[in-house]
């Protein structure tokens, strides 16, 4: 690999496993910075957007990755091939569409629409529409596929729609119509939900829904009755006199669409969870100190917050942390915490949705393209916070297994252990045959957790709940 | 010019449904659209066409 000029030295580069499918651009890492290798016509086009009003205004406004073109010669992962090389700001957690609740994922739908609009007006377009190409800096969505820009050819119907509405329109209205979560279905098909498969989803009288007449009922009838792929179809709407007026018109409709597009949780979701839990303001109070405390102890990257229910403990170990994943199997809270979060503008918090005992696993072309959960940068910090009672009563999975997996992330800890007496943990157990989860037991979480961290403080925090912190077996401690 | 393929299959449907759900601004495409695909199947007009000259 040669370098020259200005150029970083690349030796060492990792490709992205999760970018090849566009051949004019190709994203790896080198130097702890992210890269995208161009073609020739992948430089043009980055030209192009590089001059344009939107790249200035989206990137000042946080909306598009901040992106430099690294001059000088500089060879990619695909040498001889690369015209061109971009430096992209690091993205501080990398997530996915079927971990975002349905705010994130509108949130995102309409920056893609808003992205298409801008580009038509200055006779740019992107070249697809996947829901991957939007990532988070906490609350707010930035659009991180550069590459997707390209120069508007005169003519051309939008291509990306199709992808729209597989992976943004259709998730949106199965929650919002249906009241079904897409994530399940997300993250089993990484090309998304298609017009054939929204269909039959549809009842005779969600045709009268907002929206779902054109682009599911017709579009899936279109679909089987033009099976030929849309290069012929291209060439006659060209012939037609297509214009990107029309895009233009399909996209206002679309983002006026998802705008009313709504889903709320529950009502009593998480007030259900307040009224439920059994602490008293003190109680609560004294579990705050205790994570302020370990928070502010150090510098924290990154931080975790598993089981974050409606974020006020995800709020106060952000204190300490450059960014914080607050995550909860509940979809209810997290859109509840993901709102006010937009609403205050925070940068520093990201919520996802995901099941505990079931984290995100590695997807796609050879299980590359999307990362498990803990390969997407291991936090420095973990909150567990009410949480190991689910996992370990109602989830089955056994105490030493669960911390034996939080040791092998390499993190400092901040656990809470319900014990036996609890209320909520009588109401787990309940449900199960007298004489399981013997391993669900003070002693012997006390013994496993000091078998695979080094436990540095432990403090009781009710009647029947203990907290503990702990730093990763053989780091030193604190001076 | 030579037509530039993306790296994505639009999708025949999806394109066509574009024109049809366009409102105004597609109208005339539409009419235009459908008006050649009539002449194609009276077969007054051949499938492959002569190159369009200018836009």
């Amino acid at each position: 690999m040669t370098t020259a000029g200005p150029a970083p030295p690349l030796a060492g580069a990792s490709a992205e496993p999760g970018s090849f499918r566009d051949p004019d651009s190709t994203v790896f890492y080198a130097d702890g910075a992210v890269y995208r290798a161009l073609s020739e016509d992948g430089l043009a086009d980055f030209e192009l957007l590089a001059q344009s009003k939107l790249f200035t205004r989206e990137t000042e406004a946080g909306r598009l990755v901040p992106t430099e073109l690294v001059e000088g010669e500089a060879a990619g992962p695909r040498a001889g091939r690369c015209a061109g090389l971009l430096r992209h700001e690091l993205i501080p957690f990398v997530s996915y569409p079927y971990e975002w609740p349905f705010g994130m994922q509108r949130d995102a739908a309409l920056l893609q629409l808003d992205l298409v609009s801008a580009a038509l007006d200055e006779d740019l377009m992107l070249k697809d529409s996947s829901s991957y190409n939007v990532q988070w800096r906490g609350s707010q969505p930035v659009f991180v596929d550069i590459g997707s820009f390209e120069k508007l050819r005169d003519g051309e119907p939008w291509i990306g729609y199709r992808q729209f509405c597989m992976l943004f329109l259709y998730p949106l209205m199965l929650q919002a119509y249906k009241g079904l979560a897409p994530h399940a279905w997300l993250r089993g098909s990484i090309d998304g939900i298609s017009p054939g498969e929204m269909r039959t989803v549809m009842s005779f009288r969600d045709r009268f829904r907002k929206g779902v007449t054109p682009h599911v009922m017709l579009h899936a009838r279109l679909e089987r009755s033009h099976g030929e792929p849309g290069k012929e179809a291209k060439s006659e709407l060209r012939k037609a006199g297509f214009k990107k007026e029309i895009i233009k018109a399909n996209v206002t409709k679309l983002h006026k669409l998802i705008t009313r597009l709504d889903w709320s949780p529950a009502a009593g979701v998480w007030t259900e969870y307040e009224g439920k839990n059994t602490y008293e303001d003190a109680e609560a109070e004294k579990k705050a100190q205790f994570i302020r405390e370990v928070a502010n102890s150090r510098d924290w990257g990154l931080a975790w917050d598993l089981g974050c229910n409606e974020g006020r403990y995800s709020r106060i170990a952000a204190e300490g942390a450059r960014h914080l994943v607050a995550v909860d199997a509940d979809q209810g809270p997290v859109e509840h915490l993901y709102r006010s979060l937009k609403e205050e503008g925070n940068t520093k918090i990201t919520t996802l949705t995901m099941n505990l005992t079931d984290p995100s696993p590695g997807l796609g072309w050879r299980g590359l393209e999307r990362k498990p959960l803990a390969d997407r940068g291991a936090p420095d910090l973990t909150l567990c916070l009410a949480l190991i009672h689910h996992v370990s009563i109602a989830g089955n999975v056994p105490v030493r297994e669960y911390l034996d997996w939080l040791a092998s992330l390499g993190t400092s800890l901040i656990i809470e252990f319900p014990e036996r007496e609890d209320p909520m943990v009588k109401t787990l157990l309940g449900a199960k045959r007298e004489g399981l989860h013997t391993d669900y037991e003070t002693e012997f979480f006390e013994r496993a957790l000091g078998e695979a961290f080094e436990v540095e403080r432990r403090e009781r925090v009710s009647d029947t709940r203990l907290l503990f912190f702990a730093r990763p077996k053989g780091s030193p401690a604190p001076a | 010019m030579t037509q530039v393929l993306a790296y994505l299959d639009p999708g025949s449907g999806s394109i066509i449904l574009q024109v049809l759900v366009g409102g105004v601004a597609a109208a005339a495409v539409t009419a235009k659209l459908y008006w050649s695909r009539l002449l194609k199947f009276l077969r007054i007009r051949k499938d492959e066409e002569q190159p369009e000259s200018g836009a």
